[in-house]
């Protein structure tokens, strides 16, 4: 062998990433396994289901605003899920025409469900999308270059992951003042510190790895390496990590909006609703119980994905 | 962290004004008032000087006067904190023990009947949301069999016992109260157990894995070649050391059930920190969130400080010389 194609392997694809117990081989891709596991193939197909409709609901829904005309938004949805309140329909049990049944305001609870579904995705893909990029930064910084820097990053995340998240995010949502952007503001600063833990734990075990070494050798700046080769092989478990991450999300937006905080009545929000169902719970149980069914799917679709794909890619993360 | 509480209040909350808002709580307010405010507690001053005031009014226990009950917040954590303690550290014990099991038992019949079965259970458990389950529990319990009392810490008709160290069991068991003692009981057996099923799916998951770690190491294969039987090894060796990234887990676990006892406090109308602090969301008073805020994170701080300890009684390896 040669010593430029021990270069080109040591400065070249993530396949030389052998920090992963389980390797795929070469010539069956992540989607092979993936597709041929019931469970995890459930979850993704749910999970397809889910995104395909928030991005289908949630653009009609912006441009209906933009045209003023707030009706494009149901347009897809069998009745109006912000009618104004007709009490001759209240509290209706499960029929044909209410699948899921109506609430106090005699709105259908199968509508509201739908309606209020790309929030929750937005809410899940911009917390945690933020958070990879804004931890992953930092915490690649940190685990670089080291000494103080280091120390003082990692001394706040440990400040901000010793206070429970759901506990941050009530009192910082709470301070910004209600509304659907402050919990997700909220929820991203509650949400970056684990990022940068999980990021700074893949670049201290990528460091000194051959081709990390190499392209400094070859004179590679330290932007250069942490972009082209750290960056792009810790994430691999991470995405992992996320994939879980997204249920765990759903949840918390859900139990703030339960305790009612976030998006602010008439419009529908599944933690709310179910909050909002409680009082009637055991005789109208479908007032409470299809929400939070909904959010029990949702949540154990992307549990059941991730945690294949955490098979997958990665043993274990290390923090 | 009383420094991140800090900053993080003056990013969003820039100008006096807004801080001013803060100390009164509520939305109904005049300018007169902002104004008398700011001069009261020196608002307008340079932001250091502030920071060492506020650090050194913490450390001396003075979080500030609650501006909906108009007394210092001390006095009403040190009457709550006791009692959401102690519901989660009862559940949180509960829930380290079933996770124990039912981890070791899914890890040691893998891919088999009983695995499939706790796998269900665990998934169920680790993505129903905490109201759900906790209205679920209060609707069987209660409403439906009557076995339970539905809310409350104890029968209001009682006569609470005079409070000692702040824990009600306790504090019914110190003075022979075994009536009120036997009511609390029955009152606290929903909330905790709504508290350890939310939580032991995690733990579940984490005890298989390790478990399933440690049977594939050499030293487990030595004591099958010694001889021992089946069970001896399982109890005597694997047990032993799948239990160690539980402790880290369980001091983890420790703020997951203080944030998940906001909830279940408030749908089992358990008087705790917790429903404290849901009440505090609702009337906007913002000093009382705060200072929860930060005796949480301190009381998770401290969870993890003990489960550092922990972790060398367990582990002789990592005991410091």
């Amino acid at each position: 062998m040669n010593i430029s194609n021990i270069f080109k392997k040591a400065l070249g694809s993530r396949k030389d990433v052998d920090t992963f117990s389980k390797k795929l081989p070469e010539n069956l891709s992540l989607w092979y396994y993936v597709l041929h596991d019931v469970q995890a193939l459930t979850g993704l197909i749910i999970i397809a289901l889910f995104i395909i409709w928030s991005i289908v609901e949630g653009s009609l829904q912006i441009v209906g605003d933009y045209l003023r005309n707030p009706a494009l938004g149901w347009m897809l949805l069998p009745h109006n899920p912000l009618a104004p309140p007709n009490y001759a329909l209240s509290l209706k049990p499960p029929s044909m025409a209410f699948i899921f049944g109506t609430n106090l305001e005699g709105e259908d609870i199968f509508s509201r469900i739908l309606y209020a579904a790309p929030k929750d995705a937005m809410a899940a893909f911009v917390v945690v999308g933020i958070a990879i990029l804004v931890g992953g930064l930092l915490g690649t910084v940190a685990g670089y270059f080291g000494g103080w820097l280091d120390e003082a990053l990692m001394r706040i995340t440990d400040a901000f992951l010793a206070i429970p998240g759901l506990i941050l995010a009530i009192a910082l949502s709470i301070l910004i003042g209600p509304g659907f952007y402050s919990v997700l503001v909220a929820l991203t600063i509650v949400w970056w510190p684990i990022y940068a833990r999980l990021f700074r734990g893949q670049t201290l075990t990528l460091k000194y790895r051959g081709f990390v070494e190499v392209s400094k050798l070859f004179g590679a700046n330290h932007l250069k390496i942490i972009f082209k080769h750290v960056f792009p092989n810790a994430i691999d478990p991470i995405v992992a990590y996320a994939a879980l991450d997204f249920g765990t999300v759903i949840l918390t937006y859900s139990t703030l909006a339960f305790l009612g905080i976030g998006i602010q009545p008439p419009y529908p929000e599944w933690g709310s609703m179910a909050s909002n169902g409680l009082s009637f719970f055991p005789g109208v149980w479908w007032y409470t119980l299809f929400p939070s069914v909904t959010i029990l799917l949702i949540v154990i679709s992307f549990i059941l994905l991730g945690d294949k794909l955490q098979d997958i890619i990665s043993g274990r993360l290390t923090y | 962290m009383i420094f991140i509480v800090f900053s993080l209040i003056h990013i969003i909350l820039p100008s006096p004004q807004a801080m001013a808002k803060v100390y009164i709580g509520g939305s109904h307010f005049t300018q007169a008032e902002v104004s008398a405010i700011i001069v009261k507690y020196g608002l307008s001053k340079p932001i250091y000087v502030q920071f060492f005031s506020y650090l050194i009014n913490i450390l001396h226990g003075n979080f500030g006067i609650d501006s909906l009950y108009k007394v210092p917040e001390m006095y009403l954590l040190d009457k709550f904190i006791p009692i959401t303690l102690e519901f989660v550290i009862i559940a949180i014990i509960i829930q380290v023990l079933l996770g124990l099991l039912t981890g070791s038992v899914a890890a040691s019949w893998r891919n088999r009947v009983p695995d499939w079965v706790i796998k269900v259970l665990y998934l169920i458990a680790w993505a129903m949301p905490v109201f759900l389950l906790a209205t679920l529990l209060q609707f069987v319990f209660a409403y439906y069999t009557k076995v339970l009392p539905p809310f409350n810490i104890a029968n209001p008709l009682l006569v609470p016992p005079k409070t000692i160290t702040g824990f009600p069991l306790l504090d019914a068991a110190i003075e022979g109260d075994w009536t009120y003692f036997d009511s609390v009981l029955d009152h606290i057996v929903l909330p905790v157990l709504a508290i350890a099923f939310a939580g032991f799916g995690i733990t579940t998951r984490i005890m298989r894995a390790s478990t399933i770690d440690v049977l594939d190491k050499d030293y487990v294969k030595l004591s099958y070649m010694k001889g021992l039987s089946r069970w001896k090894v399982f109890r005597g060796t694997v047990f032993r050391n799948s239990m160690i990234p539980i402790i880290t887990l369980t001091a983890l676990q420790f703020g997951f059930a203080i944030a998940g006892a906001v909830v279940i406090e408030e749908i089992f109308i358990y008087k705790g920190m917790g429903f404290f602090l849901y009440q505090s969301t609702v009337s906007l008073d913002y000093i009382a969130i705060l200072s929860t805020t930060l005796i949480i994170g301190i009381s998770v701080i401290i969870a993890n400080f003990i489960a550092d300890i922990l972790y060398a009684v367990v582990d002789p390896r990592v005991r410091l010389d």
